[in-house]
């Protein structure tokens, strides 16, 4: 299984028990969409794309998404989420090929 | 046959620049759209990346030694580059420095064009965000020398258009659009400053040099070499016309 | 000559040149893809065949004229208070001409605080993105929007 570089980051950088924050994901992955053909080969790239991320934070799901192949290589993903306490947020992504990765950060309220 | 070719795309060349003023250019809406795209730049990932792969060799502290500086003063020091180093007796760029490093330590030196080498140098040129550009093109003969084979390399016509980096990057067209992309100052732009930076025709990071080389290879020119005289001149060329700028990498570009 | 008047001269030329730009790509899409998928189907399975309402609580932000096609910024904000009592549910968003016209599926909770999904997606051609959202009380809102997708400069 090729490893692969994915990041979270929480906007903003420091925040309080009840903020609002902004959380982006992203990944390095190619999302091959299986239409597009290998230039020196001419054939056809297979299929291949992340089409599952699912955000856990302190083991409450927060966002699930299914994803398609029409979502830019290296994808970014941002959404918003409510600080409720120190804990993990973890996030869990698979790709068509059934790949399965996770990432985590801490997640630490100031006051 | 090729002279019909080469008539042909200088007239689409042309078409497509007297098109432009108007209707095919972005609102500045649409520009602001893409400049948050910035907040998530796929390339964080990436300065995350050279940052482990300096870790290797000490990290900062091992690079700031390496220079010769001290910690504090290394992010102006990086923002200097491409700069004469002794030890080299040459000018050169963060990634030669890289190179030698690598092998002062006894590790094989990264290609210059190897992805782990546009990791680390995306890393360790972020770590002079927000300093201005202080390359100093007549601190010594060598810069002189190089600054000076870097603006003839940018001047000189070549290839079968004839074509020379001035003739899209010149005064008298900068700011007319071709094919949608008004064409820019390199020095407003902050060339010298956002680059290594994300493109997202290529879904890759690239550096400036990397950027030279794709600009010759699309007109038409013969490609030099990453990490060439010529090369590292055009650098400093370009890098000294965004003096002052501050640097903020990992740059985003379409 | 003047410039003015010598790209005057050329006009003819220049509108043949200015249609290059824009790909039309809806007489291109004719091979399916795996995930073949068009718009109304969409929408059928997810909502059910009940009828989306345009609303403007949806606050779809896409360019109108998208730099390069392979990555285009979409930000989809719904006002919505997300209490346990009214919240929204899903965001989809769609492009409408794709192959397979789905982007992405977003479902959200209370816990997210704020409705709001943003990404880039690919856009085969100049099309409508579209954002379709599902509320708690099993309403359905609708927003969409034109992007030009132009393929533009140099290299």
């Amino acid at each position: 299984m090729e490893e692969r570089k994915s990041l979270i980051k929480i906007k903003p950088k420091s925040y309080k028990d009840g903020e609002i924050v902004k959380v982006n994901f992203m990944v390095m992955h190619p999302m091959e969409t299986g239409m597009r053909k290998d230039k020196k080969t001419k054939e056809l790239v297979p299929a291949n794309y992340v089409n599952s991320i699912k955000f856990v934070y302190n083991g409450k799901t927060i966002t699930n998404m299914t994803v398609w192949e029409s979502v830019s290589a290296n994808p970014v993903f941002t959404t918003y989420m409510k600080i409720e306490g120190q804990g993990d947020l973890t996030v869990t992504y698979t790709d068509s090929t059934g790949e399965v990765h996770e990432q985590s950060i801490k997640i630490k309220p100031k006051g | 046959m090729n002279k019909i070719i080469k008539i042909a795309l200088s007239v689409a060349v042309l078409s497509s620049l007297s098109f432009c003023d108007d209707q095919f250019s972005m609102s500045d809406k649409d520009r602001a759209m893409y400049a948050e795209m910035l907040d998530n730049n796929p390339a964080d990932m990436t300065v995350a990346s050279g940052e482990e792969l300096l870790s290797y060799m000490g990290g900062p502290a091992g690079l700031a030694k390496y220079l010769g500086v001290s910690e504090e003063k290394l992010p102006e020091y990086i923002a200097g580059f491409p700069r004469y180093i002794k030890k080299f007796d040459m000018v050169v760029g963060l990634d030669q420095v890289l190179q030698a490093m690598m092998h002062d330590g006894g590790h094989k030196p990264l290609e210059l064009k190897s992805g782990n080498m546009f990791e680390m140098l995306t890393y360790v040129k972020s770590l002079a965000n927000d300093v201005p550009i202080n390359i100093d093109v007549n601190a010594n003969q060598q810069m002189k020398d190089a600054y000076a084979l870097g603006e003839k390399t940018f001047n000189t016509k070549r290839g079968g258009r004839g074509l020379s980096c001035l003739s899209c990057h010149s005064p008298d067209v900068i700011g007319s659009v071709l094919r949608t992309q008004p064409l820019p100052d390199l020095g407003v732009n902050n060339s010298g400053g956002t680059w290594p930076a994300y493109r997202m025709t290529k879904s890759s990071v690239s550096t400036l040099q990397k950027r030279f080389q794709g600009c010759m290879k699309n007109a038409l020119l013969a490609v030099i070499p990453l990490g060439s005289k010529e090369m590292v001149g055009l650098e400093v060329f370009v890098t000294d016309k965004a003096k002052g700028k501050p640097i903020a990498i990992p740059g985003l570009k379409r | 000559m003047q410039r003015r008047d010598f790209f005057k001269t050329l006009g003819t030329a220049a509108v043949v040149g200015a249609t290059i730009p824009v790909m039309s790509f809806a007489a291109e899409t004719k091979k399916k893809g795996p995930n073949a998928f068009t718009y109304e189907q969409a929408l059928d399975v997810i909502t059910g065949g009940k009828k989306p309402v345009k609303s403007d609580k949806v606050h779809l932000k896409v360019p109108e004229i998208a730099e390069n096609g392979a990555v285009v910024p979409v930000t989809v904000e719904v006002d919505s208070p997300m209490t346990d009592s009214d919240y929204v549910k899903a965001i989809h968003i769609f492009a409408t001409k794709n192959n397979n016209v789905r982007c992405i599926d977003a479902n959200l909770t209370p816990a997210n605080g704020k409705a709001m999904l943003s990404t880039r997606v690919k856009l085969g051609g100049t099309q409508d993105v579209a954002a379709l959202i599902e509320l708690s009380n099993g309403e359905f809102l609708i927003a969409a929007q034109s992007v030009k997708v132009t393929i533009g400069g140099c290299g």
